[in-house]
């Protein structure tokens, strides 16, 4: 067994809105072992995203966080004080979707790489400086000498989203944490940032985490895979596994929903029915149940525990499919 | 990268929309202008869908626009049954408008915030209802139950709607005035992935309910293959290649759909197209560059490519490109 390089446990988050509180975080609960990228997919307000951003103590005051966290050996809701302004950002960093909205438009690109050098590692600003042109090199930005002296808006989607990327990277994190690094960029320019991402994390061993609604990504990207669904880990489990025998029926559901360039044209897609549900006082039941095709009464009665083989292949549901009954039943028809 | 030449033009008798040379312009700055569309030729036959797709800046919603005329257009034919939308102005063009209806990829933002949804969807035939403003409400009903909206809930507002709620209104405001074609541009970008095939399945339901055709939009190559009949592919506002999906997708032969086809996380499994990939940056439609638009970026590129610009050709039954240097395919493939 590898290190385990970060290890969430029960992790949960509420927010208390004036229409009641919203239930973000059900008890997510995985590990990360060093130089592992770990895919999480799911769709809007699955709690993708607040799961990255407890990680990074991004989330706003009023949230309740519950739960344990523990990065390198560390608690990281504890983390002392005076060593907060110099933990996040350094050892574990993230990049964000929207690589615009992620730069200052008015500070030119090099400034804003070597502001993070001089705050974290205390460089003085010519050495920082040329250290943000050796880093933009480094993540495949053309001409790096010329870019530090551009701002954002002088720079095409992609090469925006280097910059982030060599800023995440300056500190020479061990965990970066990519929240849909490139739903806003073209799929030419995704496929180069997933290699980039590929390429720095096996030179540097670092650890990822890879958070993506677009399947295809997870599946050609990482090494495991945690499906989520309000606000819940459903399945989890290596990759090829996840795909080619998933067990729980709303990841069965959601790779029969996606039009498959292999498919002929016309061919009818299986759309789920319904929505995702409100997260506001759920009723105590599986979250998937009302849109889920396998229904049993049981399903409606309690949430259902992880089973399937520990730390290979969980999934939480009373009646997972793709068992070796469920197939000869599928043979037979 | 060509487009000129009209070799991808059919003559058949069913041809319900012939885009020809279609030159978009817009004006930025002192005497310079963003080629947006330059001179580009297709055609769509009734009942048919029409896929384009492409990466952002390659004209494709230009194009989508212009044919509506939301957009002016430089030079050019749009001719729709024996009429050049084009040419036309004033109540010539008012009275051929509702035969050509559009949907938008923001479904909340394309609907009007302040008024009920029953009353989106009716304003059209309020305008043009037999009666001066005179519509029996069992249409409005008709349409929301068609498009699988609760007529009850047309007293309700846009926001109190999901994002694929609102598209299905979207859909249902289009088909309101009984249209010939509908024009969709990016209509699922913007919805998670269970609501995509809710929608494209309604597309298609409402297609052969309607006899529609379709012009579909979007830069995601599996979703474009699994509606249309024929494709588009467009690059720096201009036609690479148009083909069936069948031979689009199988036997690409433009380098630039290669290496679209060959970005896709989850390649196509019918074909080889590892030789694709694009460098560099996309180049300014301001200053687009000359001959092939694509040589900037080609490995195939020879001294042809910079200074001539390729024609439109036929490469099979139902398939043409413009390059000088088209890949060959093997056949049988």
């Amino acid at each position: 067994m590898a290190d385990t390089q970060l290890s969430v446990r029960n992790l949960q988050v509420r927010f208390p809105t004036t229409h009641g509180v919203v239930e973000a975080l059900n008890g997510v609960t995985f590990d990360l072992e060093k130089g592992q990228m770990l895919g999480i997919v799911g769709e809007s307000g699955s709690g993708k995203s607040v799961t990255a951003k407890t990680l990074m103590n991004l989330l706003p005051r009023t949230a309740e966080v519950e739960g344990e966290v523990t990065f390198e050996g560390e608690d990281v809701r504890a983390v002392a004080k005076e060593r907060r302004k110099h933990f996040w950002g350094v050892k574990m960093t993230m990049v964000f979707q929207d690589p615009m909205t992620s730069l200052n438009p008015v500070k030119r690109c090099g400034e804003q790489i070597a502001e993070t050098l001089r705050y974290h590692l205390g460089h003085d600003k010519k050495r920082a400086l040329a250290e943000a042109v050796d880093l933009l090199d480094q993540v495949g930005v053309p001409e790096p000498a010329k870019r530090v002296r551009q701002y954002p808006h002088e720079l095409s989607g992609g090469l925006r989203q280097r910059v982030v990327i060599a800023m995440a990277l300056a500190c020479e994190p061990s965990l970066l944490i990519a929240d849909e690094p490139t739903t806003a960029v073209d799929v030419t320019v995704q496929k180069h940032i997933l290699d980039l991402l590929d390429r720095l994390r096996r030179e540097r061993g670092m650890s990822m985490i890879l958070i993506t609604h677009d399947l295809g990504v997870a599946r050609g990207r990482c090494d495991d895979v945690s499906v989520m669904y309000a606000g819940r880990i459903v399945e989890r489990a290596a990759t090829e596994t996840l795909f080619d025998d998933s067990r729980h029926p709303y990841t069965e559901a959601l790779l029969r929903t996606i039009p498959h360039i292999d498919q002929p044209s016309h061919t009818r897609l299986e759309p789920i029915p319904g929505r995702p549900p409100e997260l506001i006082d759920p009723p105590v039941q599986c979250a998937y149940a009302p849109r889920c095709r396998h229904t049993q009464p049981d399903c409606l009665e309690s949430i259902p525990a992880f089973v399937g083989v520990r730390g290979v292949h969980e999934f939480a549901c009373h009646h997972p499919v793709n068992t070796q009954w469920a197939r000869t039943e599928q043979a037979d028809t | 990268m060509a487009g000129t030449g009209h070799a991808p033009l059919r003559d058949r008798p069913d041809i319900l929309l012939r885009v020809e040379d279609l030159t978009v312009e817009f004006p930025v700055g002192r005497h310079e202008v963003v080629h947006a569309v330059s001179g580009i030729s297709f055609d769509v036959a009734e009942g048919e869908t029409l896929g384009i797709v492409g990466e952002s800046g390659c004209g494709k919603s230009t194009v989508a626009r212009s044919i509506v005329r939301l957009v002016p257009i430089k030079s050019g034919h749009v001719v729709y049954h024996d009429t050049d939308l084009a040419t036309i102005n004033g109540e010539a063009l008012r009275k051929v408008r509702p035969d050509l209806q559009m949907i938008f990829q923001d479904p909340i933002s394309s609907l009007n915030p302040r008024r009920r949804v029953r009353d989106v969807i009716a304003e059209g035939l309020a305008i043009w209802g037999d009666d001066k403003g005179v519509w029996s409400q069992d249409r409005i009903d008709e349409l929301m139950i068609a498009v699988g909206i609760e007529p009850t809930f047309g007293e309700r507002r846009a926001h109190q709607f999901s994002g694929g709620q609102c598209q299905r209104i979207g859909i249902a405001r289009a088909l309101a005035l009984d249209p010939k074609v509908l024009i969709c541009d990016e209509p699922v970008s913007a919805l998670d992935v269970s609501v995509q095939a809710q929608i494209l399945n309604l597309l298609e339901d409402m297609k052969a309910r309607y006899g529609l055709t379709l012009l579909f939009i979007s830069h995601d190559l599996s979703v474009v293959k699994n509606v249309s009949d024929r494709i588009v592919v467009m690059y720096l506002g201009k036609v690479c290649e148009i083909g069936s999906a069948t031979d689009l997708y199988e036997r690409p032969r433009h380098p630039y759909t290669r290496a679209l086809l060959a970005s896709i996380p989850e390649p196509a499994s019918t074909v080889d197209v590892s030789d694709g990939d694009i460098d560099g940056e996309l180049p300014s439609p301001i200053d687009p560059p000359t001959g092939c638009r694509f040589h900037t970026r080609c490995q195939h590129v020879t001294d042809v490519c910079r200074h001539t610009e390729p024609v439109m050709e036929p490469m099979g039954a139902d398939h043409f490109v413009a390059c000088h240097h088209p890949v060959e395919v093997p056949v049988g493939l």
